[in-house]
């Protein structure tokens, strides 16, 4: 997968735990545990103002975009 | 009046099962429907022990797909009346019956050698095929968008 979403890492840095934010930003634990563990397949606007909201982080901050590593010749 | 969802899966499941009914009561006297049929028509007097044999394999034969067909029909229909409606079980159960339809219209034209009427439910059988198939392709394209769907947070 191309993108990583850094979700715990923000989580850890702000102190936050799963449930917390779950409610917080109106989604299940299971949903976001979707998130988390980079199952989803796609990320609402809504969802991701939310988090950067909770958070207090940029998109980028959550999302990664990890290049496809190219056969070494 | 009007017909709830729920009332109309249950008709259904009522029609499937008359169906069964049907289908086992002609497996059951399959002897006596076909001499009945070709006593009953005048064009069929020719008709010796030898065709009334391949008319009997012909429904024996095509009982095998009808009652795999309605398996997978009373399990849609559950399905449907559990609230699942776009999952890939249902797909798979739509191209059972898709190629049960299939394999009745290769077997009833095989017959029409025979008894040449059989060409015409062949040609509905095969038509049932393509139907379904169709709508099994519907299905495989719903079930990957509510896939997708319910990944999206």
């Amino acid at each position: 997968m191309s993108i990583r979403i850094n979700l715990d890492v923000m989580m850890a840095r702000r102190h936050i735990a799963a449930g917390d934010l779950a409610e917080r930003i109106g989604i299940t634990p299971a949903n976001l545990s979707i998130l988390k563990n980079n199952k989803a397949k796609a990320v609402r606007f809504s969802t991701l103002e939310a988090l950067c909201r909770e958070l207090d982080c940029q998109p980028g901050d959550i999302l990664e975009y990890l290049p496809d590593e190219e056969e070494s010749p | 009046m009007k017909i709830t969802s729920e009332q109309s899966i249950r008709l259904s499941r009522v029609c499937v099962l008359v169906f069964a009914v049907l289908l086992a009561a002609l497996d059951l006297g399959c002897y006596w429907a076909v001499d009945w049929f070709i006593g009953t028509r005048p064009i069929l007097l020719g008709f010796g022990v030898r065709e009334g044999i391949l008319m009997m394999a012909t429904i024996y034969l095509g009982s095998i797909p009808a009652w795999i067909l309605l398996v997978n029909l009373h399990r849609l229909l559950g399905a449907l009346a559990a609230g699942q409606v776009f999952v890939s079980a249902n797909v798979a159960r739509l191209r059972r019956v898709s190629w049960c339809c299939m394999a009745a219209c290769l077997l009833c034209l095989a017959s029409a050698w025979y008894y040449l009427p059989w060409l015409l439910v062949a040609v509905a059988a095969g038509f049932m095929a393509l139907i379904v198939r169709i709508v099994k392709n519907c299905f495989a394209q719903a079930a990957a968008m509510k896939d997708e769907l319910d990944f999206t947070i």
